[in-house]
């Protein structure tokens, strides 16, 4: 039954993300990539991490495809042309890159050796079953899966707490960033001549950006 | 019997032991009468209600004509609602047209399982309810979004824009008004929410709770689009934003679920603060935990008709809330909106985390809460940081009035 269900997930899974890649129109992209997201999640349930799951919903579908899409909104091309179709030497370099990240990938996870004392992820052939045996399954081991929220919450602030906060440093240096392209400066003035002047050249400015959508 | 609750009567039958030898029939009675039947009656309902509430708060009778008292005109609406015509804009884009309201509908379903309306009623209980509840409410923004994207229509895509604006940047008050009570139950699980709260009481009777509630409640009012936040579908300036496009039954859909997320939030608010089915004063919870330890249909039942009886009008003086503000209240301009969310909202939500830890560490973590020191400590904190935080607003709001063009200051000087 899980094996099924797995094929089935990852078969809509690896669909969803072709037709991420492959759809001529940016929001139907879009759309194909929030489908790639909930399969994720879903792929996170079967693994029995489903606070995982819900955070995957919450961040990639509730808030990084909702800006996404705000992005695509506002671009000037949404179907087809040159913002959906790549030129031949684009898709040659892209393939390479694709093709680098795959073995990058693929060598990297049949190489790993694993912490001291378990095995590598090569050796496991099989996991735990969904609702861990109680005999079998350590008290740890059940607590991970029936709270996860608190073993995450624990780990993010001992043993990992240094990546996290870096991270953090790192979003917040993206938002401030991104406040700064966004912010003109220049104060706004009460001198209706001056005023004139900045409606002119803001008119002007509208003029040469393009428009908005084509259809 | 109380004919309040007799409609859950189907959600205790399929908790019947007798039952479990077959699961999936527990999911079909749940499923077929519970989400097929009672909560679109509840939202019919609903609609009727508000209707009458606000005829009566604009001095009119409201829906009359249908049956007594008007009681069978969401039965109308619905069968005029289907019978229309279904029509779709030429250069609409017709696969995204047809699934944005599905989209928003379904979200608006998903968040009523983890519900815990009674002991032992909530249809699922993962450990992360809380954080699968708001993932889910989360992706009707989307469906919002494609909904007036692919009308291709200028008024849809200007509500789509705000819709998406709006949702957006509630969404972070909304979720951080929940961290106390994640912090006070060391658990994500609506069910270990609603037990904390028996033991404990409501958490909304702590200064830091009360501020909670209140920034859940606006941030409610704003996830829902409903006045004074429905700048997405302002019918005085957009028509109806997002769902200009649509007639018939895909708009009936988007009716439902507007009506559905709002009776949504509400069993939020009131699993999350209020107690859930419990009374205020203290002790109810002592025939709860009694009578819920057997394991008999008879005890069950007798638990839970009060428990449901309670939370559906307690959701019900919510829902109340919402229409009473909605016809009291004008509509929000956009600077206005986006402001109080990111200038008011958000660091009164953050400031309250720590009060909130203050308050776990006078009445949770000590074997015998120490109510009286909780209050002393953290009342006047919550008071400060809310005048401070609202003078700052207003000090900036000025400001900000002082130093932009005189044209404007002249509009807002006229209100």
């Amino acid at each position: 039954m899980n094996q099924i269900l797995f094929g089935v997930i990852a078969t809509l899974g690896v669909l969803a993300a072709l037709g991420t890649v492959l759809a001529r129109n940016l929001v139907h992209a879009a759309l194909f990539l929030v489908a790639f997201f909930f399969l994720v999640a879903c792929q996170f349930v079967m693994l029995e991490a489903e606070f995982l799951a819900a955070v995957q919903v919450l961040v990639y579908i509730g808030a990084v495809a909702i800006i996404l899409m705000f992005g695509i909104m506002l671009t000037r091309n949404i179907q087809g042309d040159d913002t959906t179709t790549v030129s031949k030497a684009g898709f040659i370099s892209g393939g390479l890159a694709a093709a680098g990240l795959l073995a990058v990938l693929v060598f990297g996870i049949l190489d790993d050796e694993g912490r001291t004392g378990r095995a590598g992820w090569r050796d496991v052939t099989t996991r735990p079953a969904v609702y861990p045996v109680a005999a079998r399954a350590s008290a740890e081991q059940t607590k991970a899966v029936n709270n996860m929220g608190f073993v995450v919450g624990r780990e993010l602030l001992t043993r990992y707490l240094i990546p996290f906060e870096v991270a953090g440093v790192l979003l917040t240096a993206a938002l401030v960033g991104a406040i700064a392209l966004a912010v003109q400066d220049g104060p706004s003035t009460d001198d209706p001549a001056e005023r004139a002047k900045k409606a002119a050249e803001h008119t002007a400015a509208a003029e040469t950006e393009p428009q908005l959508t084509s259809a | 019997m109380n004919v309040a609750t007799d409609w859950a009567l189907p959600l205790v039958w399929a908790q019947q032991s007798e039952l479990d030898s077959i699961p999936w029939l527990k999911w079909i009675i749940v499923l077929a009468v519970v989400f097929f039947g009672i909560f679109p009656g509840i939202v019919a309902y609903m609609v009727w209600g508000e209707r009458k509430v606000a005829g009566r708060f604009q001095d009119r009778i409201g829906p009359n004509r249908v049956g007594p008292f008007g009681l069978l005109q969401p039965i109308a609406d619905a069968i005029k609602l289907i019978t229309k015509e279904d029509i779709v804009p030429r250069t609409a884009d017709q696969w995204v047209h047809l699934l944005a309201p599905v989209m928003i509908l379904v979200s608006a379903f998903l968040v009523l399982p983890v519900i815990p309306f009674g002991l032992g009623l909530a249809a699922v209980n993962p450990p992360s309810g809380l954080i699968y509840l708001i993932a889910v409410s989360s992706i009707s923004a989307l469906g919002i979004f494609l909904a007036g994207w692919s009308s291709r229509n200028k008024y849809s895509l200007l509500g789509a824009m705000r819709a998406v604006a709006q949702l957006v940047s509630y969404e972070v008050p909304q979720v951080m008004s929940v961290i106390p009570v994640i912090l006070w139950t060391g658990s994500l699980s609506m069910v270990a929410i609603f037990d904390r709260q028996v033991e404990y009481g409501w958490f909304i009777f702590s200064p830091p709770g009360l501020l909670a509630f209140i920034l859940l409640t606006i941030a409610n009012i704003a996830e829902v689009n409903r006045t004074p936040f429905d700048l997405p579908e302002a019918e005085s300036e957009i028509i109806a934003g997002y769902h200009t496009e649509y007639s018939g039954m895909r708009f009936g859909l988007f009716f439902l679920a507007e009506y559905l997320s709002v009776f949504a939030v509400s069993c939020l608010g009131t699993a999350v603060f209020l107690g859930g089915g419990t009374l205020p004063w203290p002790f109810t919870g002592e025939p709860v935990v009694t009578l819920g330890s057997g394991q008999g249909l008879l005890s069950l039942i007798l638990v839970n008709l009060p428990l449901i009886g309670i939370f559906m009008a307690k959701v019900g003086l919510y829902v109340f809330l919402m229409f009473w503000i909605r016809c009291t209240l004008p509509r929000l301009r956009v600077d206005q909106l986006m402001s109080f969310a990111w200038k008011v909202m958000v660091p009164l939500s953050i400031i309250n985390v720590f009060i909130a830890a203050l308050w776990y560490e006078f009445v949770f973590r000590p074997g015998r809460p120490n109510y009286l020191l909780g209050w002393g400590v953290t009342a006047p904190l919550v008071l400060i940081s809310v005048i401070v935080v609202l003078s700052i607003y207003k000090a900036q709001m000025k400001a900000d009035l002082a130093a932009s063009p005189t044209s404007r200051r002249r509009i807002a000087t006229a209100n």
